[in-house]
């Protein structure tokens, strides 16, 4: 991947004329089945592209997961930003959003309300535990949104782990979308990006709103050559991620400390409860940074392990006996930890536990 | 510079983890005299996050140039994105705008009923539109006081501000002194592939990397581009007194073609403007043809073409663009060109429009 940033043909994007840019991005188009991309710095941009451009006239309105990664994790930039009402609806463990539930969202013509645009929908579903949105359960979203005039966004930063998972071709799961949002960056491997897919219309608004915003990087066809590495070397591993999230979940359900439902372990994510009181989520993640095994905990009491091709079986196995020795040394009290004045520790994104 | 890329050591910069732009930001805080530094994706992400950080209150009005960068050229984001009113004042043809006329644009707190609060001053450095021209040190101190005593902020947009530095022969970190924050272009005649870098009090970097990451600028592995950043900072600010030597063999050069009206004097850094003062060449077709003969050049206005000089181009490449230019009017006087025409007449500039 170095090798092909390294090489790599490169000009000035901004410009259009950036050729290892415009063929990742042909590439990643048809790949989705989709008329046009665009490549973003992130996948909030991406993102957040994808909303303010589908939600280009003041006073509208997305229906999104009330646990979805665009309404907890990009700082309310929709809003905040583009002036976009978000209306969050119920997330169920499995990641979908009851269909009834999203139709009773949706804005009828009043003087009192914004005017519902889009639905988004995400796939890997993230804080649900990397859980897939099935093919059938995605084209009935998209005729929702098609038969009340919406569009609809599928955040797919994990969307090759989905494809994979469920066994659908990629361009078959998103079919029903408009657009759609894909991560480079996570397991993937690239080193910055996310793409945006959709109709030719669309995506050259996004990038008049991508220059807008920032977005506009010149001679872009370095990241563009390792992306494309990403894509063609790395979906292709994603299995394996998949069957290692499994093994590491049945080793860690043998700890009787820990549980989890391994029948929800479906991708490269591991999300694991701590049963013991006496063990709390940040703890344990501290210990396992002692001996390299990096986890978050994603509250008090559960943890979230991630999956990558860098980590080998041998690794699963070791990281195992980390949770072993790491539960161990908890449970004897013997480790120093370090706690702010307040008696939290910081996590791994420099932020307190609540 | 791509050896630099290859081998750069990268980790997770939205974790605050990257050791390469680490080391880089701390190299360019330190170089600009300032607390701290912030890798963006873009000069109009750099401007953008400034300007909005500054302007973080709602209500909030920005005082900058009528023909400055920002105003123009960056789809009016701080509005549209960042709800900051634009108050502009006139631009004076060295880049300045009269400092009278800066007072009178602050708006007076007593009419706060009807009035958005100016909270930021905008200067551009070196000013582009203006032709590359420098805001020297004592004027930029001059408007950072009325700044300070107005309890308002100063941002300079200094996409150039090593070639003013360069040129004003004065230390880069003295002449933004005065300033809140700057943002600096490593993507143009520094020659990085991509990203501009912010650089301000620790205070304002911290807010700027949440406002970065709100619009999408947070990136991972980013020390593959800031390795390069800090190549060219390191090898090629002691070239720009090359472009700008150049530009001024260019300009006097340009000023022996009898169509064109050059300004010499008026080139203090690396940019070239000139006026087409013969209608029968218009500096669309002027562009076109030059294009063919791999010579670039951008139309500035209806009657006006910008030459940019870079560290790449050498001596003699510069001798044979006055070559060309001089070959090219030559074909448009004699109107025997071929030119691609769209159907309204026009032709289309490298930005599509």
């Amino acid at each position: 991947m170095r090798a092909a940033m390294a090489a790599a043909d490169v000009d000035d994007d901004v410009r259009g004329v950036d050729p290892t840019a415009h063929r990742f991005q042909a590439e990643m188009a048809a790949l989705m089945g989709k008329e046009a991309a665009l490549f973003v710095p992130s996948g909030t941009m991406g993102n957040l592209i994808s909303v303010l451009v589908h939600c280009d006239v003041r006073g509208s309105e997305a229906i999104l997961g009330d646990n979805s990664h665009i309404h907890l994790y990009e700082n309310g930039g929709i809003s905040t930003i583009g002036g976009v009402h978000p209306r969050a609806v119920r997330n169920n463990p499995d990641g979908t959003m009851d269909v009834d539930e999203i139709v009773a969202a949706i804005r009828h013509p009043d003087l009192h309300c914004p005017t519902t645009r889009l639905i988004c929908l995400e796939n890997t579903h993230g804080n649900s535990g990397g859980r897939c949105l099935s093919v059938e359960y995605t084209d009935k979203i998209g005729e929702i949104a098609r038969s009340h005039g919406l569009k609809l966004h599928i955040d797919g930063a994990r969307i090759f782990n989905a494809s994979v998972a469920l066994g659908v071709p990629v361009d078959r799961l998103v079919k029903a979308a408009d657009s759609v949002s894909v991560c480079l960056s996570k397991g993937l491997g690239a080193p910055i990006g996310s793409v945006i897919v959709g109709s030719k219309v669309f995506i050259d608004k996004a990038k008049i709103l991508r220059k807008t915003l920032g977005g506009g990087m010149r001679q872009v066809g370095v990241l563009c050559a390792a992306a494309h590495v990403a894509v063609r070397d790395t979906v292709g591993k994603l299995a394996d991620d998949h069957r290692k999230a499994k093994s590491l979940a049945d080793g860690l359900n043998k700890i009787g400390q820990f549980a989890v439902d391994s029948a929800t372990v479906q991708t490269n994510m591991v999300f694991l409860d701590i049963v013991d009181s006496r063990i709390s989520s940040d703890k344990l993640c501290q210990v396992l940074k002692k001996h390299n095994v990096l986890a978050n905990p994603s509250s008090f009491t559960s943890v979230r392990l991630v999956l990558h091709y860098q980590i080998s079986d041998n690794d699963v196995q070791y990281a195992l006996t980390c949770f072993e020795k790491a539960v161990e040394e908890l449970l004897l009290g013997g480790t120093r930890l370090e706690s702010l004045v307040d008696g939290t520790t910081e996590n791994l994104m420099g932020t307190s536990q609540i | 510079m791509r050896a630099a890329m290859a081998a750069a050591e990268v980790d997770d910069d939205v974790l605050g983890a990257d050791p390469t732009a680490r080391r880089f930001e701390a190299e360019m805080a330190a170089l600009m005299g300032k607390e701290a530094a912030l890798f963006v994706p873009s000069g109009t992400m750099a401007n953008l996050v400034s300007v909005l950080v500054h302007c973080d209150v709602r209500g909030s009005e920005v005082i900058l140039g009528d023909n400055s960068h920002i105003h123009i050229y960056e789809n009016g984001g701080i509005s549209t994105i960042g709800g900051v009113h634009p108050r502009t004042v006139a631009n004076n043809p060295d880049g300045t705008m009269d400092v009278d006329r800066i007072v009178a644009a602050i708006r007076n707190p007593g009419g706060e009923l009807l009035y958005p609060t100016t909270r930021l001053i905008c200067l551009e450095n070196t000013h582009a539109n203006c032709g590359g021209k420098c805001l020297s040190v004592e004027y930029t101190d001059k408007v950072g006081e009325i700044a300070k005593s107005h309890g308002l902020k100063l941002h300079i947009d200094g996409a150039r501000i090593f070639n003013a530095s360069v040129a004003l022969g004065v230390p880069v970190d003295r002449l933004v002194k005065a300033a809140d924050s700057v943002s600096v272009c490593i993507s143009k005649g520094l020659g990085a592939p991509v990203g501009s870098v912010i650089v301000g009090s620790k205070a304002f970097i911290h807010k700027a990397k949440i406002l970065r990451k709100a619009l999408g600028g947070g990136m991972r592995q980013i020390g593959v581009l800031c390795a390069a950043a800090h190549l060219a900072v390191r090898d090629n600010v002691g070239k720009l007194a090359d472009d700008h030597r150049r530009a001024k063999a260019l300009a006097e050069g340009l000023k022996k073609i009898k169509q064109f009206k050059v300004d010499s004097a008026s080139v203090e850094t690396n940019m070239v403007f000139f006026d087409i003062m013969d209608p029968r060449i218009s500096p669309d077709k002027l562009c076109q043809i030059l294009e063919q003969r791999n010579v670039l050049t951008m139309k500035a206005s209806s009657k006006s073409i910008r030459f940019v000089l870079h560290y790449q181009i050498s001596d003699s490449d510069v001798q044979h663009a006055l070559t060309c230019v001089e070959k090219a009017v030559e074909e448009l006087l004699k109107g025997s060109t071929k030119f691609e025409h769209l159907t309204n007449g026009t032709t289309k500039s490298s930005y599509g429009h």
